[in-house]
């Protein structure tokens, strides 16, 4: 049969974000695969050195349209940590909040976006429907749906009364009743099966080999979470699993983000009930002693890394990002060899793809 | 993740460096090597602590050189440090051992002019492919 090169992207309707995809194909059979990315590239690293670190904070916010808050997290723990500024704990626990909620949302958000590349409309409508709750519940606390302005070098912007409180715990409840439908109707639905087990499989040492982090590699049995493993924010306060599972295929990869979702909604009523009284900021200085630091989280996709260096003004030297999104691009090649093509779409949305995050 | 024991095994493979591990601020330790060592030290690394996570490669223009953060992590991060000169930055690809390195190598080297000897195919990443600039993140020339 003859070969043929199909290219897909830059600017293609079936893709919700710019790339570009070289696949080689025999018949139904992809033979190989190459990755263009940088379409969004908008140079935020650069920019960040010419703003000083407070407008930097809505610099770094605009890295990600779906974990807007992870980014200013991870940034402004590392300029605290370069200020030496001990933020209120009512604070770290405002922050950790949205941490999880914003991951219920896009765990949410990818769940929808897999169901409809393998046709299966309802859970993509149901999905999307039950989002919305948890954007209501960061609208609410912050103002903003996507970009929430939450976080401040010192502490946060956001509080929430005890009223305010009993409301989001009453609707998390109703949130934690249509996720445990969903995972019923997912192990339930043969189709679904059909189209997720087996397909585009990772092993452990594949993991390992690129360096994969986040949900995918706990999807492979590879054990990491930072929130765990270096807590940061309220993390060392709280109660939870790391979800893991063996099979390194779109489905394991969906019963980790979704069993995730749920175990998010449980910290979030911990967080909840148990938010401490008392200031919600301290003072920071403008200026920022020299310093170098490497701030880590665990954003929504894994590992976000954040390298800043400070030459003592009140500006940055350097601040360097590299977003988990990246570290799974690059297993693409090796996820789509020798699949068939209805299953690139799926392949794809299993990685959780966010290509504004991985340009920067 | 034993760190006096990577500390020991890193100087016992280069005796003629003065090696010193630089507590950083969150959970981070900072080890300088020179720009020769980095290959060696990295497969010292994986074979005898199974230490293979790179999170990420930074670079950076500090004015006088180039210098390469390798970001490592292990239940805590590990940094080695590097520096070369601004003129014709090189320095050995990791992608050998480390195959998730390539992303990163080719940022640092479109971001800031440094060639991966060794690397298999050095495209750009993020750039355009008609980009005639330079390096976006050196900082610009002196007029004087």
């Amino acid at each position: 049969m003859t070969k043929i090169t199909i290219p897909i992207g830059p600017q293609h309707p079936a893709l919700k974000e710019p790339l570009s995809f070289l696949l080689t194909v025999e018949g139904e059979q992809i033979l190989d695969s190459a990755l263009r990315i940088g379409y969004v590239h908008r140079g935020l690293e650069r920019i960040c050195q010419n703003r000083n670190y407070v407008q930097n904070v809505h610099v770094v916010e605009r890295v990600c349209g779906i974990c807007s808050h992870i980014h200013t997290t991870t940034y402004c723990q590392g300029v605290e940590a370069l200020l030496g500024l001990q933020v209120p704990p009512r604070a770290l626990y405002l922050r950790t909040l949205l941490c999880e909620l914003e991951r219920i949302h896009s765990h949410l958000l990818w769940l929808g976006v897999l169901a409809e590349y393998i046709g299966f409309t309802t859970i993509f409508m149901y999905a999307w429907r039950d989002r919305e709750i948890v954007l209501d519940i960061m609208e609410e606390l912050s103002g903003g749906r996507v970009a929430h302005a939450a976080n401040v070098i010192g502490g946060v912007s956001i509080d929430a009364d005890e009223a305010h409180v009993a409301s989001i715990l009453d609707r998390l409840d109703v949130l934690e009743r249509q996720i445990k439908l969903f995972l019923d109707l997912i192990r339930r639905e043969r189709s679904f099966q059909a189209r997720t087990r087996g397909v585009g499989h990772l092993s452990a040492e594949q993991i390992r080999r690129y360096c994969v982090v986040g949900p995918a590699a706990r999807a492979s049995g590879v054990d990491v979470d930072l929130r765990r493993d270096a807590p940061y924010a309220a993390y060392k306060w709280l109660n939870f699993q790391v979800i893991t599972a063996e099979e390194g295929d779109v489905w394991a990869r969906t019963m980790v983000r979704v069993l995730e979702t749920i175990e998010s909604l449980h910290m979030c009523r911990q967080l909840l009930t148990e938010l401490p009284a008392g200031p919600l900021t301290v003072r920071a200085p403008r200026r920022v002693p020299p310093g170098e630091v490497v701030s880590r989280t665990e954003a929504p996709r894994g590992e976000l890394i954040y390298y800043i260096r400070s030459d003592g003004s009140d500006r940055p030297a350097r601040v360097k990002i590299r977003t988990p999104t990246l570290t799974t691009l690059i297993t693409l090649h090796d996820q789509l060899a020798g699949v068939h093509t209805a299953d690139v779409p799926v392949v794809l949305a299993g990685v959780d793809l966010c290509i504004a995050c991985a340009d920067r | 993740m034993h760190w006096e024991a990577i500390l020991q095994a890193l100087r016992e493979t280069f005796p003629a460096e003065t090696i010193e591990a630089q507590a950083g601020l969150i959970d981070e330790t900072f080890i300088a090597l020179p720009p020769d060592g980095i290959h060696l030290a990295v497969q010292v690394l994986i074979e005898r602590f199974d230490l293979r996570h790179l999170s990420t490669i930074t670079s950076q223009d500090t004015g006088g050189e180039i210098e390469l953060l390798y970001h490592f992590w292990g239940g805590r991060g590990l940094t080695l440090r590097t520096s070369l000169p601004r003129e014709k930055p090189h320095i050995a690809t990791l992608t050998d051992l480390i195959p998730g390195a390539a992303f990163y190598e080719r940022e640092v080297s479109e971001m800031l002019g440094v060639t991966f000897d060794g690397f298999p195919d050095p495209y750009p990443l993020l750039l355009p492919d008609d980009w005639d600039g330079q390096p976006p993140l050196r900082q610009e020339e002196s007029n004087d």
